[in-house]
């Protein structure tokens, strides 16, 4: 039971690390980003291949998956030049479904669905079998205390003020002086690097990494953490992130209870209970459970409320 | 073959254009991308479905159960879920449309499971001509998406509830003013939008096959032609149906088919570049 623990305690990490990239980039700076599985997929498999086929120590592989998360989120931000909020996220969704295609297809290189499997771990001849899971979990648990602390600096900086200033009206922001397609890049790479750092770390986790695990599903659970947590708020979404991973691993143990449903309709009951919760939790609590201090987001937006064409226009 | 693959294109867009033509009427009024249009879709398979095969009605009967019984589905989301939420931001409805989209299909595997179905019809041998096949189901879609382009065309420009509609979408507050009720012209939209997206369901049944993930595979070729064709313009989607269609079949001769769901994502990206507002769309007002 402690072993179950323990792994649900690190995936509860991949997913903190992941949500507090998207609060970085939604939260904080109002870009969309339904792409979240396809930069977790590029951090995943960058590593796994330079470790693979390469043979790359496992330390720079992991920091390689930053670099290409970094890039890949640049080049996306790019696109938020000229786009809406809601057209970027189709488009994220498209750069994290293209991501999976390419996994899925060029199984030569990824090995496709058959799963790509990576015996290196990070400090594995160290430690015995035994409690190498807990150095682990400890490993993920120092990641996300490393990329809270730099999101938290930045919210806290003047240019965490500039990107509120730039979320919620870009327009003014850019009057103002402030760089905006800048900082929209620089936030978009970042988040895109800890991705990519969350989905290295998970790959060497799981030793297994098949493009089905990439769905866009991932990034519903991550906005479902963000959101429940409290858009903008680094504490709350921490909170958030193991209330869905307690929902969704919680309700596995309801098969023991209820016998007259199987394991396929358990899970569909699971999903359908985060969609409840979460249209629940936007009608109830539009600002999450902890919502973000002082900066008031429901005031500023429902000005919008009856222009949203004209207000979103960029 | 390239003769085959342009007929294809054509089913494919015929498969796409009910839907985008809805997709687009729903966001002149609702103003945000509704990610559930896939799963009203679906909803519409599987209508159609239970009454064929389920309670053994013929196809054409089920089909119009398929489209009644979606237009309340789907009416029901709205009075349910969107309605209650007028006024929020457009990404917290988009995320809203998205979980109502994984509710449904979940509802739906929760009954009937992830195992691909099919309708109960003889087997027909294709038609051939100078060496490319066409079913004869095929050509029905067709024929029934062309009627039903000038349907709306004739619903939009002539009736009264028409004219009502394209003024609610264009500014709802004058559309008040002016002494339409828009309460129910939004009803009424949903309404249609949702029979549209229940036929098609039915195609997508003939064509595709049924299980409960066919409406999210064309959720993104709906996107990417109501975009190109520029949203809120049933026209455009009209127009911009055709050039994903066929984008997507002729995709066939440079890249392994497995990449045809990414063709409509190129094609929003680039164009949304290029040409935010569509095709056949106005440019916004900017402030």
């Amino acid at each position: 039971m402690s072993a179950y623990l323990i792994s649900m305690a690190t995936f509860v990490g991949f997913f903190m690390i992941l949500a507090l990239a998207l609060n970085l980039q939604w939260g904080m700076t109002g870009m969309v980003n339904f792409g979240i599985a396809g930069f977790y997929a590029l951090g995943a498999y960058t590593s796994g291949l330079l470790s693979v086929k390469l043979g790359w120590p496992v330390g720079i592989t992991i920091a390689m998956s930053c670099v290409t998360g970094l890039i890949a989120g640049g080049l996306v931000a790019l696109l938020s030049m000229r786009l809406r909020e809601d057209y970027l996220a189709i488009v994220t969704l498209g750069f994290g479904e293209i991501v999976r295609l390419i996994a899925l297809n060029e199984d030569q290189i990824t090995e496709g669905p058959r799963g790509l499997k990576i015996d290196a771990r990070p400090f594995a001849d160290m430690f015995d079998r035994e409690t190498y899971p807990l150095v682990y979990l400890g490993l993920v648990a120092l990641a996300v205390a490393v990329v809270f602390v730099i999101v938290e600096c930045i919210r806290r900086s003047p240019m965490g003020r500039t990107l509120r200033a730039i979320r919620e009206d870009d327009v003014v922001a850019e009057v103002l002086g402030k760089n905006v397609l800048r900082h929209r890049i620089q936030v978009f790479a970042l988040g895109g690097a800890f991705m990519g750092l969350a989905g290295a770390l998970y790959a060497h986790y799981v030793q297994n990494i098949s493009p089905e695990v990439f769905m866009p599903m991932v990034a519903i659970f991550i906005w479902m953490s963000v959101i429940v947590g409290g858009a903008g708020n680094n504490w709350g979404l921490l909170l958030g992130a193991g209330v869905v991973m307690t929902i969704l691993e919680g309700s596995r143990f309801m098969g023991d209870f209820i016998d007259f449903l199987d394991a396929e309709q358990l899970s569909a009951i699971r999903i359908i209970v985060i969609g409840v919760l979460l249209i629940a939790i936007l009608r109830v609590r539009p600002r999450g459970l902890i919502p973000e201090p002082k900066f008031s987001f429901a005031a500023a937006s429902t000005d919008q409320e009856r222009q949203p064409s004209i207000e979103n226009a960029k | 073959m390239s003769g085959q693959l342009i007929i294809n294109g054509i089913v494919n867009a015929s498969l796409i254009a009910p839907p985008a033509i809805a997709f687009s009427l729903l966001f002149g009024i609702l103003r945000f991308p509704n990610f559930a249009i896939g799963a009203y879709v679906t909803v519409g398979a599987f209508i159609a479905y239970a009454l064929n095969v389920g309670a053994g009605m013929p196809l054409w009967v089920a089909g119009l159960g398929a489209m009644a019984g979606t237009a309340v589905v789907v009416w029901l989301s709205d009075v349910l879920v969107f309605k209650p939420m007028r006024g929020h931001t457009p990404v917290t409805l988009l995320v809203v449309s998205i979980a109502l989209a994984l509710i449904i299909e979940h509802v739906i595997r929760l009954f009937y499971g992830a195992d691909v179905r099919g309708f109960d019809l003889p087997l027909e041998r294709p038609i051939k001509f100078a060496g490319m096949r066409i079913t004869g189901e095929q050509i029905d879609i067709i024929i029934m998406t062309i009627v039903i382009g000038i349907a709306i065309h004739l619903l939009l420009q002539y009736t009264r509830i028409g004219k009502a509609m394209r003024a609610t979408a264009d500014n709802e507050v004058l559309a008040e003013v002016r002494g339409i009720n828009t309460s129910y012209v939004i009803a009424f939209t949903w309404l249609v939008c949702g029979a549209l997206f229940g036929l098609t369901g039915v195609f997508a049944g003939l064509d595709l096959v049924i299980e409960p993930l066919v409406g999210w595979y064309l959720t993104i070729p709906i996107f990417a032609a109501a975009i190109l064709g520029g949203i809120g313009s049933p026209y455009g989607a009209m127009l911009g149906s055709l050039l994903v269609g066929l984008a997507e079949e002729l995709t066939v001769l440079v890249l392994p088919s497995s990449y045809k769901i990414g063709v409509g994502f190129v094609i929003i990206a680039v164009l949304l570049l290029i040409r935010p507002h569509g095709l056949l769309g106005q440019p916004e007002i900017k402030k």
